[in-house]
């Protein structure tokens, strides 16, 4: 697991997460998971899409990268 | 994290199910979903044949959903000559917004050698969203007038290409809103309305000759499935937010919902799921009630419960700015 990971939010900000402070601040002993990272910047996994290297993840997956994309659902049809 | 069906690399977990799955498998199961609905509201009368063909207009925006939804349909059906599709796109007057997604959706027309109509406010009423939204002479939210008209020139051009189902390309989490707003507003008549409008199956529908009967087939899979189907396809849809878009009170809801299907995943499934049992029952308690009221609109012709219908008076307004 890397130990800081960007959380760059496509059309909005770029977040810098210390996972080893998240993981302190959290009581589960779980690895930390892409969804804890969307938690941590405020957004539900129902309304992103989480992309490692252009390809999604599942969000309940554990942080193995260190620098991850995350699209904003477009409303409308 | 791999596929629970094939061990591949899982590429989605839904929570509400449990289901990690691959490219493959998550489309395959998007896709069986769809088909399952198609099957489950009755679509495809038993007496569509080769020389009775049915006409199903599909309300294409060209935004994720409305993709989704024709490419999924035209995979289904391309080889059904039972079933002939046309894509139907509205053109509001949003200047960058919708030429853009205009272009994808006669992309997608031509990708898949569908027939495909655009109509637009400025030839049909004399306006443009972009123009109504500076002058609003009723004060409104613009997605207020734009519904309006929208579901004006929906109904009265798959009514014109002869459609026999009109579809739309609203999903689970759209779905789940409405139902949610309208049980909230207290509106029961509503909620009859919008399962013999829409929801139930066509052959327990009241029967309603005035309205092309619609189908929303993509209702079973959430938004986000939605979104991640139209981006490993690789599909032509168009991901722009509408600059006036502005409904709060579904975006207060859709928030709320949010936190739920977090702590209880399967909400939005089981609120749907209630839902349309209730709206059943409803529509039966309420059959009969409205076919009374409907009359001409003195102005357009089309069928209103007012002397004047919606459409012409909000057009009267803006015309008198």
């Amino acid at each position: 697991m890397p130990t800081r990971v960007t959380v760059d939010v496509k059309g909005e900000d770029t977040h810098e997460i210390d996972l080893e402070r998240l993981a302190a601040s959290g009581n589960s002993g779980e690895p930390i998971s892409y969804a804890d990272l969307l938690a941590e910047v405020d957004l539900s996994p129902h309304e992103v899409s989480v992309l490692v290297d252009g390809r999604p993840v599942p969000e309940d997956q554990p942080v193995e990268a260190d620098h991850v994309t995350v699209l904003r659902l477009i409303k409308g049809g | 994290m791999n596929c629970d069906r094939c061990k591949g690399d899982a590429v989605m977990h839904a929570a509400y199910s449990g289901a990690h799955l691959c490219e493959a498998h998550f489309c395959e199961s998007v896709e069986r979903r769809v088909r399952r609905r198609v099957r489950r509201d009755d679509l495809v009368p038993k007496d569509a044949s080769p020389e009775n063909p049915q006409t199903w207009v599909i309300g294409l925006s060209g935004g994720k959903d409305s993709v989704v939804l024709t490419q999924i349909l035209h995979e289904t059906f391309a080889e059904d000559p039972r079933i002939e599709l046309v894509g139907l796109t509205i053109h509001e007057g949003i200047e960058g917004y919708r030429d853009k997604s205009l272009e994808a959706c006669v992309d997608l027309a031509e990708d898949l050698e569908i027939r495909h109509e655009v109509v637009s406010y400025e030839e049909e009423f004399g306006v443009r969203m972009d123009d109504v939204v500076e002058d609003d002479p009723e004060n409104m939210a613009a997605c207020a007038y734009c519904g309006v008209f929208r579901r004006d020139l929906l109904s009265t051009y798959a009514d014109e290409l002869g459609a026999d189902i009109l579809l739309t390309g609203h999903n689970l989490d759209d779905e789940a809103q409405t139902a949610l707003m309208n049980f909230l507003e207290g509106d029961v008549a509503q909620i009859a309305k919008h399962f013999d409008a829409s929801l139930g199956p066509l052959s327990e529908r009241e029967e309603q000759t005035e309205f092309v009967p619609r189908a929303k087939p993509l209702r079973d899979v959430p938004e986000k499935e939605v979104a991640l189907y139209a981006h490993l396809a690789d599909l032509p849809a168009h991901i722009t937010e509408c600059p006036h878009s502005s409904e709060a009170y579904r975006g207060e809801i859709q928030k709320l919902l949010y936190g739920l299907e977090e702590n209880h995943p399967g909400t939005r499934h089981s609120i749907i799921s209630g839902y349309e049992e209730l709206a059943g029952i409803v529509s039966d308690q309420y059959s009969g009630d409205d076919g009374a009221d409907l009359r001409e609109c003195v102005e357009c012709g089309s069928t209103t419960t007012r002397e004047v219908c919606r459409k012409c008076s909000l057009l009267e307004s803006i015309h008198a700015v």
